[in-house]
């Protein structure tokens, strides 16, 4: 809490509150109302369709929400701050989207460039950096995710876990105050989903501020310091992960849900 | 085979040739710059205007080049537009050519998946630096081969530009023809030319290829 001049004191660094989506007549997601706190972890969890992703991607407004409001310290995402509701324009949204970090699930690397140009492309076109800081920087972040002998490898000489190491990469070299994780492991083999949640698990270790949609019950229960469980659009608990993970969690669907990773001794 | 009649008439074809070169090139690659930006406009477009769009491109694809160069080339001056045959040549050219590209542009557009706009979106990317470092690199894989397949159709068009006295390599070629009643040699060589448009064509659209499917080859 100490570099960050624009954050108020004991304010959460993302505020979810009363927020509404639907696509027609389909409610993807009501009433939900969520703090994420800077540095600390925060996980989705919630069975398919519950509207995890959807709360993820209102988050950069890949997914513009509808009702009520997501705040990036204090500034209201994707809207201007006027009723009728009017869109940001291209700048400004471009300007919040910069802030925050995106890795998904399909891993979306670019694939007519090299590790090392995927990660430099951002801070050249966006942030403005010159090629040879931009390489430099590039060459750092990939490091941080293990891939210091992969930078030359175009996306498809990589497996799975490195090409999502690489948009992990991706994503903190733009030094965003938070990075957005959708299902990041859910595409991976089994023996690749280590590599990918250690680099994560070092990545909340140093502090960043980090919001998980997640089937990896395990990474949940040890990494996370919040637990939001989504079920049907609504946010029905957002807990240490222990009340979720504990004995006996008080909600029934948590229960229910649970039960069958229990079942398959994943938990 | 009276070559005499080609000392006679070669710097005639010659020029014939430059014309035709210069309307082919001039001409498609204006209509393909045209069709790409009706495509981007498709892209990032509601509905409303979309419908205009594509009644330009249904209309344009509709009618033939003669008609278009015709009403273009006769039917310009009663709206105060006095074109030269060659002006008139390459104007039409340009239209003809672009819902052609601008269909080819579109589908290269969807040949992107979503995932890859969403990326360039989060990093915080504008939509036309998008286009310039994300999706043209990536839809030229697919869209190479009709490219250059349209380019060559194109190559073979210019000698409708005859009709309205441009004076390309077919008009050229029709006046000495009709000038010494030779027929054989006047089009043999004209084959030859363009044969050779073709035949470059083809081989810089398999050096693009190359060129653009780099990441596709490993080591």
């Amino acid at each position: 809490m100490t570099t960050d001049s624009a954050a108020v004191p004991g304010q959460a660094l993302i505020t979810v509150r009363d927020l509404g989506k639907s696509y027609g007549d389909f409610q993807a997601l009501q009433g939900v109302s969520l703090d994420v706190q800077k540095s600390e972890v925060t996980c989705l969890i919630g069975p398919s369709g519950s509207g995890k992703s959807t709360l993820l991607r209102c988050m950069n407004f890949l997914e513009a929400y509808q009702e009520g409001e997501i705040r990036l310290d204090g500034a209201l995402i994707g809207w201007q701050e006027s009723s009728p509701r009017k869109p940001l324009p291209g700048r400004r949204l471009r300007e919040q989207r910069r802030q925050i970090g995106m890795v998904f699930q399909q891993f979306n690397l670019w694939p007519h460039m090299t590790a090392e140009e995927n990660v430099a492309e951002g801070l050249i076109q966006v942030r403005r950096l010159s090629k040879a800081e931009a390489r430099d920087r590039a060459q750092l972040a990939l490091r941080k995710v293990n891939l210091q002998d992969k930078t030359g490898n175009y996306p498809s000489a990589l497996s799975g876990g490195q090409q999502q190491r690489v948009a992990i990469a991706r994503a903190i070299a733009m030094e965003p105050r938070v990075v957005l994780f959708d299902e990041p492991t859910s595409a991976l083999d089994p023996e690749l989903v280590g590599e990918v949640l250690n680099v994560m698990k070092a990545l909340a270790a140093e502090g960043m501020t980090m919001v998980v949609v997640t089937h990896e019950m395990g990474f949940a229960a040890h990494v996370a310091h919040r637990v939001g469980f989504l079920d049907h659009g609504r946010l029905v608990a957002c807990v240490p992960p222990a009340e979720i993970f504990g004995a006996d969690p008080a909600d029934p669907r948590i229960r229910s849900f649970l039960q069958t990773y229990r079942e398959r001794n994943v938990v | 085979m009276e070559l005499d009649l080609f000392v006679r008439y070669g710097p005639a074809l010659l020029h014939g040739f430059g014309v035709t070169l210069l309307c082919w090139i001039v001409g498609s690659l204006g209509g393909m710059l045209l069709g790409f930006v009706i495509a981007c406009l498709y892209q990032w477009s509601g509905p409303g205007p979309r419908l205009v769009l594509q009644a330009y491109v249904e209309i344009v694809r509709g009618t033939p080049f003669m008609i278009q160069l015709f009403l273009l080339y006769y039917g310009g001056p009663h709206f105060g537009l006095l074109l030269t045959p060659v002006q008139a040549g390459i104007a039409s050219f340009v239209v003809y050519g672009s819902p052609y590209f601008a269909e080819i542009f579109r589908a290269g557009f969807q040949a992107v998946p979503q995932g890859q706009f969403e990326a360039a979106r989060c990093v915080g990317f504008g939509e036309w630096t998008i286009v310039r470092r994300i999706v043209l690199p990536q839809m030229l894989v697919s869209i190479t081969a009709p490219l250059t397949n349209f380019f060559i159709i194109l190559t073979k068009e210019t000698a409708i530009l005859s009709v309205v006295t441009v004076p390309e390599l077919l008009y050229e070629t029709q006046t000495m023809a009709a000038e010494t009643f030779t027929y054989i040699e006047p089009f043999l060589v004209l084959s030859l030319f363009y044969w050779a448009m073709v035949e470059f064509t083809s081989w810089l659209g398999k050096r693009v290829e190359l060129r653009v499917t780099r990441h596709l080859r490993r080591g």
